[in-house]
């Protein structure tokens, strides 16, 4: 019975976000949404806020501890970065107030450039920023004749440019998992190379297996990336730093 | 997904009495090459025309319609033009018949008319409770009941041949593939139970043949060649395969590695996935086992259904070239299979029942001037230590000290074992026909080192997909320099 309620709870928090994502017309999830789906499927992620003016985000940055990033949260703005809206490391008051303004002017700059009135009512998404860890590309796609499949890989040139990647259907087990995780040409640097020791693979299972269940749960999910996420040194963990989560617009609503 | 009932589809192969629906009296036609079919002794059912405009045909008696025949009829082909097919099926629901093969182009692959009249011909089938195998097929060919709708005389495509040891049954999407399929494995000489080309899959699809061929006695390795799969059908396949693949082994040539699903995805893992790697982890993940090609798929269909699937990945070759040894060595290990040396007490006991000037190690080169007997002394220490899972046996008969009973040798080791073998044999006619012979005792001979390490491989995978953690894994993807 408890396991069944808490696979309700997890699913209603999901499925709330993904009400608010429709009703507003959008078929992406902010990233406070997708946060919250994940940190509700036990994904580790950095800690973080939302905050709405300047002073909101410096007691949010207080309160996860320095340093902190700050990420525009707009139904108008997918693509963060090209907007200006993006300021990592900081590190005092000071630094997250000025970032703050400047992501605001950034996003309205960005706004006037490209003809949209963007929706600043969010402010900014704030989080913990995360100690570097090797880099892993963690993702879901929805295939027209398979259906959902999870990809995983290293991050940086072993995905750009070697396409180092290894898929598995969801949902999948736990030693699909890691043989999909073997498979990858980079798994030695996951084993620890040059002296560096070995990574906390069992962590990435886990949060493989988690964006499984998720995925299982809500077939709405139609695209997902965790980019970049963390794996630290054995018994260390790993985080999902940034996630992206597509859905069906309603029209073509799941019935399950 | 669970496979339920395989009665509607088992009449497609048992048929008592078949009615070719389009018969005809022009030679070289469909409707005529099909009937010729039917009339060879060695179908033993009934066998019916119908064509309005004859009242027989090659000597089968035809009839205007099926509710003509008084009989009743398990099978029809249906041979004529598709627009007139809505009008077959309704005498085909008044005669009652549950099993109709269209063999006619000209529905959905051809466009949206054809598509419409695919969707009647669909619509007045699932009313009666009639299955469809087609439109725009071969049908099937069943070696042991001898039910032929393939449209191909015989002196230009051949027919296989169930075998006695072990037989392997093949599902085309593709007709010309189909009808090329069975021309080489008549030539091949490989064992086959069943052939089916399913054409626009309106009805009769992958799933539902994977789920007959599952449990089909006659069948002991299932063949699949594919083109892609529609929407989500793919993933029907994965969950019936995950049933099978555990009490059979599944074989699947895809094509399309293309990336067409690649350009319309607009994230990241999207632009990386595209259909056909999503297929590979598919196949993986059922433990169906992808062939590159036809060949490759036949060389490991051949030893997957003569022998034991491997209980690990330690491979023996033997030989007596030692040309032969290592390049059939460098093969195996190209397909990470592992090549251990015998341990220093099997080194030893080999030494001392092998001549001084034999090589020990692996390959085993038991040299041009031996007899059976080396190979004999050679599989029974090997066998006794417990350290392989398999033999790949090199067997070069040009050299005239090497007596006929090495074939002996090798299938009685096999069988009393229960260790998988695979012979590889170069050579022309004595040494074709001395692979034949090889063969009806059960081994699997090849005609290459490359072709028979592809056969050890299939046997390996098998054994990891049947045995799961049980399979002792000694080479890893990691281990591997």
């Amino acid at each position: 019975m408890s396991n069944l309620r808490e696979v309700n709870r997890k699913m209603k928090v999901a499925k709330k976000i993904f009400k608010t994502v429709r009703d507003e017309g959008r078929t992406f999830v902010l990233e406070h949404e997708a946060k919250d789906i994940m940190a509700s499927y036990g994904i580790p992620i950095p800690a973080y806020g939302t905050a709405v003016n300047a002073n909101e985000a410096v007691e949010k940055a207080k309160e996860i501890g320095y340093p902190v990033v700050l990420k525009i949260l707009s139904k108008d703005i997918l693509h963060k970065s090209d907007a200006g809206g993006v300021k990592v490391n900081l590190k005092s008051d000071d630094e997250v107030r000025k970032s703050f303004n400047e992501i605001m002017e950034n996003a309205k700059k960005y706004g006037v450039e490209k003809g949209v009135d963007v929706n600043l009512s969010r402010g900014v998404f704030i989080s913990e920023f995360a100690e570097m860890g090797t880099e892993i590309i963690v993702g879901v796609t929805k295939d027209p004749q398979f259906g959902h499949a999870i990809m995983v890989g290293l991050g940086g040139i072993f995905v750009e440019v070697l396409k180092d990647v290894s898929f598995r259907l969801i949902p999948f087990t736990e030693s699909d998992a890691l043989e999909a995780l073997t498979e990858l040409k980079a798994y030695k640097i996951l084993e620890g190379v040059r002296g560096e020791g070995p990574r906390d693979v069992d962590a990435l299972v886990k949060i493989m297996l988690g964006i499984s269940k998720m995925v299982q749960e809500n077939p709405e999910i139609t695209e997902l990336d965790c980019n970049p996420s963390f794996v630290y040194e054995k018994g260390k963990g790993a985080l999902v730093v940034d996630a992206r989560i597509l859905i069906e617009p309603s029209n073509e609503s799941s019935t399950h | 997904m669970s496979c339920i009932s395989t009665e509607s589809i088992d009449v497609f192969f048992n048929a008592k009495s078949v009615a070719i629906y389009g018969a005809s009296a022009s030679q070289n036609s469909v409707g005529q090459a099909i009937v010729q079919n039917f009339i060879k002794p060695q179908y033993t059912g009934k066998v019916y025309a119908v064509n309005p405009k004859y009242s027989q045909i090659l000597g089968v008696p035809c009839y205007p319609s099926l509710q003509d025949i008084e009989d009743p009829v398990d099978l029809v082909v249906v041979a004529v033009p598709a627009r007139i097919t809505p009008r077959v099926f309704e005498d085909i629901a008044a005669k009652g018949c549950k099993a109709a093969i269209i063999i006619s182009g000209g529905f959905s692959e051809t466009g949206p008319v054809g598509a419409e009249l695919e969707d009647e011909v669909v619509a007045i089938a699932n009313k009666h409770g009639i299955r469809i195998i087609g439109p725009n097929c071969v049908g099937v060919i069943d070696t042991q009941t001898h039910i032929d709708t393939f449209f191909l005389p015989e002196y230009r495509c051949g027919r296989p041949r169930p075998s006695n040891v072990a037989n392997i049954s093949l599902v085309s999407q593709s007709g010309a593939f189909a009808a090329a399929i069975s021309d080489w494995t008549a030539e091949l000489g490989l064992g086959i139970s069943k052939l089916v080309s399913l054409g626009n899959k309106c009805d009769v699809d992958d799933d539902d043949l994977l789920c007959y061929l599952g449990n089909d006695p006659s069948t002991q390795v299932i063949c699949f060649y594919t083109e892609g799969y529609d929407p989500m059908k793919g993933r029907t396949f994965f969950e019936m395969a995950e049933q099978v693949t555990k009490d059979k082994p599944v074989l699947v040539v895809k094509s399309g590695r293309g990336k067409r699903a690649a350009a319309a995805a607009s994230s990241h893992t999207g632009s990386l996935a595209g259909s056909d790697r999503v297929a590979d982890a598919a196949y993986h993940q059922s433990g169906v086992i992808r062939a590159d090609n036809f060949e490759h798929m036949f060389d490991m269909a051949k030893a997957l259904a003569m022998q034991p699937p491997a209980k690990g990945d330690r491979v023996l070759m033997v030989t007596n070239g030692g040309g032969l040894g290592v390049m059939t060595t460098d093969a195996l290990e190209a397909l990470e299979l592992a090549i251990p040396s015998p341990s220093p007490e099997l080194d030893a006991r080999l030494h001392e029942r092998l001549p001084s000037y034999c090589a020990v190690g692996n390959p085993i080169d038991v040299v041009g001037d031996t007899n059976s007997g080396r190979y004999n002394a050679v599989f029974d220490e090997a066998i006794k230590s417990g350290e392989y899972d398999m033999f790949v046996v090199g067997m070069l008969l040009q050299t005239p000290s090497l007596d006929m009973d090495v074939t002996n040798v090798i299938s009685n080791h096999q069988r009393q074992s229960g260790i998988p073998f695979v012979v590889v044999s170069m050579g022309g006619g004595f040494t074709t026909k001395a692979g034949e012979i090889m063969e009806l005792m059960g081994v699997p001979t090849y005609t290459t080192g490359e072709k028979a390490a592809v056969a050890a491989k299939a046997l390996a995978k098998y054994g990891e997909i049947k045995y799961g953690k049980e399979f002792n894994r000694t080479l890893t993807n990691n281990k591997k320099d």
